[in-house]
């Protein structure tokens, strides 16, 4: 969330919204005796708990962070600040994507992408504050735990902040990142790319459409058109964005148009020279959107995973490449 | 564990009865040619498709002058940073390879420093360097050619051998002086393209679509062949053999006549050709006109003339827009080097300069050492105008010295003549590799000339475990899909027993198979990677190919029905031929997949 405010400043276009604190957490945490709850849960995990302890844990400290009530003051900071959005947005009860933001997650040394919850198109207030108790108890989770178990992390030192902003309503998201994120290539921009919301992207569970474009010269490489299975998109009656079958004519059709990805390449390549490092992000591309008008980022991380590999050689140099490749060495 | 194929049955201190390897010079840099020791079984061999038939006893000079120190010069002189060039070991007369490595890692990186100025110092004055080297044996064949033996006295043309060897030294000094460099560079390009993403069975088309002298020779053989047609003799080509044709023709008189003066006047021009690279037993085409003869025999059989203009165009656009689709994918950065690559590869071209040179060195410069051994045989009154090649190079120095008469040695030539013999029944069963059988192979020559890869290691790995193989695969060489009967060769002499439409299979082609690529259908081969002959001139030709086969020979029966899939680079045996099976063939591993 703070990255957001920061690329608000920077000229990039993101949605409305406001953050619940890591203050507030800490807060919740204390008045509701959660702290306690969670410190005997952990002290029985011992130091090298196996899986079926650690989803003990995992359940035991959820359903409480579920249960608990939100503090009456807090409770109506967050309402005001969700009829403010409202406001702006035009919409009563308008839709919201709600997001976990741990302190660890941005940081550099390691990466918690995708370890937090995030609920999209949650709408109204009762369920906008459960949906933040549910993103609090995600610091939880079992995937969480472990992670932090196996790199000796507490989670004290990594409190949990709470983003609600308003849902665009996405023709198309996805992820894109300002270097290759396998080879590290960092002459190219790559996009990943649904129909509908990013979540099913995110998670892993659809191959996206695949676009590599030229940092250089904003030229597209390749542009892969996957067969997606999967959409993430909105359930009226459940009032939340759900994963459910691709429908068939959308199955094979390319997700971007040229100037689409043309738009997503010049945010990301905007967004890693505001910061001077590789960035990764979450885009949406409105349903709304006219030709000419940016692309929506949800979520902005450093790239932590790849090394940014060397670049290629300045010109053709036939003594290294036979070197490498002819004698197999390195120089 | 490494695999151990047993050479006991090939060691040997004797070479043809009555030889034991000797030498009365250094006639190497590192290693010499030998027979098979013991020791060598700790070494990787691999049987060189070069030569299918065995090499004589005056051949032991291709060895000690060609591939061992003409390679093993090269190597050192660039230098090559890892090789010292090729070795080679006879297993009766057939040679098998292998390269030289250098193994102390200073020594290594000492040479590594050096090739930083030479290779881009060659690779900048290629065109000059090329044009000089190629002038120099052109000189030296000129010089040579207009000898008259005739008027030679013994000695002095034991004088005349002793020029034509150093003229044959010397054009493989340049041969392999220019073709490691040559092959550097673009086996660095190859390794920048893969590396940037692109495939790498579009790269050899990057560089085709250039004129070579073979190429050349082959538009002459059409040119001829249409004359032919339209002098209303294709009916005597169809009635005669092709060894018959000659005399044929001759009594044909008329339009036959006529023809036959143009062919003279092709072969006063291209007909200085052996059948096969650098073997002084080989005819050239004016000795021995059959195989020219045989070639528009079966071109005639084609009812459409080939259009090498059109190909050459197809090749020409091909190769365009593979580049324009390769340069697409790649960022501005990379573009630079791509660009700067193949510039350089261009320039300095070795798909090229690959089949160009044969014309110029390895289809020629073993003639006049022929010339000199045939005008020798005549003076001392030989049997067989072929009897000084079974002699060794001191015994035939022996001879025009008049040191021994031709008399003291009838015998022995008998003897090595029936080895000869015994040993070319026996190449369709010769091991394809014999010692230690390594993981990987990292010599660029070993893998893009002989295509031994690792795919074609686990070939022959798993055909001497007893596994069956069906589908057989190798390097996708030229791309396309072809189906026929599968015509399985052994060596050049046969060419012309292909059919139009049929597929031609072989250890590998070398350039005077050139002329076949124009009615077969595909062509698999034992060997190659995708730079070898058949693998370029398939591509230049449209041909369907796969190399790298390993057991393609052995497996595949002459008359068997298989589909290539020169894109995939897998051969499917359909049927088993129960009759006409090659001569000397094995068995094939599979009773073959019912059509």
């Amino acid at each position: 969330m703070g990255r957001l405010s920061e690329l608000l400043q920077a000229g990039v276009c993101v949605p409305a919204g406001f953050s619940v604190t890591i203050d507030a957490y800490r807060q919740h945490c204390a008045q509701s005796r959660l702290d306690a709850v969670i410190d005997t849960a952990l002290a029985g995990l011992g130091d090298n708990p196996g899986p079926a302890p650690i989803e003990q844990a995992s359940r035991t400290i959820r359903a409480e962070f579920e249960q608990r009530p939100i503090s009456t003051a807090l409770a109506k900071d967050i309402t005001d600040a969700y009829d403010d959005l409202c406001l702006h947005c035009v919409e009563v009860n308008v839709p919201t994507a709600v997001r976990s933001s741990a302190t660890g997650e941005d940081s550099d040394d390691a990466s918690f992408a995708g370890i937090f919850d995030t609920y999209l198109g949650v709408s109204g207030p009762g369920r906008i504050l459960d949906a933040v108790r549910a993103c609090w108890g995600s610091l939880f989770t079992e995937r969480a735990l472990d992670y932090r178990h196996r790199r000796g992390i507490s989670h004290h030192e990594m409190p949990i902040a709470v983003g609600v902003i308003e849902l665009i309503h996405a023709r198309a998201s996805g992820v894109a990142f300002s270097i290759h994120p396998v080879t590290g290539k960092s002459d190219r921009i790559v996009i990943e790319g649904n129909w509908g919301w990013g979540e099913a992207v995110v998670q892993g569970l659809v191959t996206p459409d695949h676009i590599e474009i030229g940092k250089s010269d904003g030229r597209v490489l390749r542009y892969d058109v996957a067969s997606k299975k999967i959409v993430s998109a909105f359930d009226y009656a459940a009032g939340r964005v759900v994963e459910t079958d691709m429908p068939a004519r959308l199955v094979d059709r390319r997700v971007l148009d040229d100037e689409q990805t043309a738009a997503v390449a010049e945010a990301v390549a905007a967004i890693e020279k505001h910061y001077g490092f590789p960035v990764d992000v979450e885009w949406v591309l409105d349903r709304h959107r006219r030709a000419g008008e940016p692309i929506c980022i949800v979520q902005v991380r450093p790239v932590t995973a790849v090394k940014v590999s060397s670049p290629p050689p300045a010109r053709w140099n036939p003594v290294s490449a036979a070197t490498k490749y002819a004698f197999h060495r390195t120089t | 564990m490494a695999d151990v194929i047993p050479l006991d049955e090939f060691v040997s201190d004797e070479w043809y009865p009555g030889f034991k390897p000797a030498y009365d010079h250094a006639p190497w840099m590192v290693d010499p040619v030998d027979t098979f020791k013991k020791k060598d079984e700790e070494t990787f061999w691999f049987l060189d498709f070069h030569w299918p038939r065995g090499l004589t006893p005056m051949g032991w000079i291709w060895g000690e002058d060609g591939y061992n120190w003409g390679t093993q010069l090269a190597a050192e002189t660039l230098p090559l940073p890892p090789g010292r060039g090729m070795t080679s070991r006879f297993a009766g007369t057939h040679l098998y390879g292998s390269a030289v490595p250098v193994t102390d890692p200073r020594e290594i990186g000492a040479r590594a420093k050096r090739i930083e100025k030479s290779l881009p110092l060659f690779l900048g004055n290629f065109e000059d360097i090329w044009a000089t080297r190629r002038q120099e044996t052109e000189d030296g064949w000129a010089y040579l050619r207009s000898v008259d033996l005739g008027k030679l006295s013994l000695a002095e043309l034991g004088e005349n051998l002793v020029q034509a060897r150093a003229y044959h030294k010397r054009a493989f000094e340049i041969h392999f002086e220019v073709m490691y460099p040559l092959l550097a560079n673009f086996v660095g390009f190859y390794g920048q393209c893969v590396e940037f993403g692109l495939d790498p069975g579009q790269i050899g088309k990057f560089l085709q679509g250039y004129d070579t002298k073979i190429m050349e020779t082959d538009r002459e053989l059409w040119r001829l062949t249409a004359q032919a047609r339209s002098g209303g003799l294709a009916d005597v080509f169809a009635a005669t053999e092709a060894e018959n044709l000659s005399a044929a023709l001759s009594a044909h008189g008329g339009a036959a006549s006529t023809w036959l003066s143009h062919f003279e006047d092709f072969l006063q021009i291209y007909g200085w050709r052996t059948e096969g690279s650098c073997d002084l037993a080989l005819p050239s085409w004016i000795e021995d006109p059959t195989p020219a003869l045989g070639t528009i025999k079966t071109f005639l059989l084609k009812p459409e003339v080939h259009d090498f203009k059109a190909a050459l165009d197809a090749a020409i656009a091909e190769r365009e827009e593979a580049v324009d689709a390769a340069r697409s994918v790649l960022t501005r950065e990379e573009q630079a080097v791509f660009d700067g690559g193949l510039e350089s590869c261009r320039a300095a071209n070795f798909p090229w300069w690959q089949d160009d040179h044969n014309y110029y060195i390895d289809l020629k410069v073993s003639l006049p050492m022929r010339w000199a051994c045939q005008e020798i045989a005549g003076r001392v009154g030989a049997d067989a105008s072929d009897d000084m090649f079974f002699l060794f190079w001191p015994e035939n120095m022996q001879l025009v010295r008049g040191e021994r008469s031709y008399p003291d040695f009838k015998p022995i030539i008998e003897a090595r003549k029936q080895y000869f013999d015994h040993w070319y029944q026996r190449r369709a069963s010769m091991p394809k590799m014999l010692g230690t059988i390594p993981d990987s192979v990292d010599d660029p020559i070993v893998i893009e000339i002989f295509g031994l890869n690792g795919h074609f290691l686990d070939t022959i790995k798993a055909a001497a475990s007893g596994q069956e193989v069906r589908t057989l695969t190798g390097i996708p060489a030229s791309k396309g899909i072809a189906r026929g009967i599968a015509r399985v060769l052994s060596n050049a002499d046969e060419l012309h027993r292909i059919q139009p439409g049929e597929i031609l299979v072989c250890e590998s082609t070398s350039p005077n198979w050139t002329p076949a690529f124009a009615k077969i259908a595909a062509c698999v081969c034992d060997g190659g990677g995708t730079l070898s002959h058949a693998a370029i001139v398939g591509r230049e030709y449209g041909v369907p190919t796969v190399t790298a086969v390993g057991l393609a020979t052995a497996i595949i029966n002459d008359g068997d029905e298989i589909e290539v899939n020169g894109t995939t680079g897998t051969v499917t045996v359909f049927h088993t031929a129960t009759a006409g099976s090659t001569e000397g063939a094995e068995p094939a591993a599979t009773g073959g997949v019912p059509s």
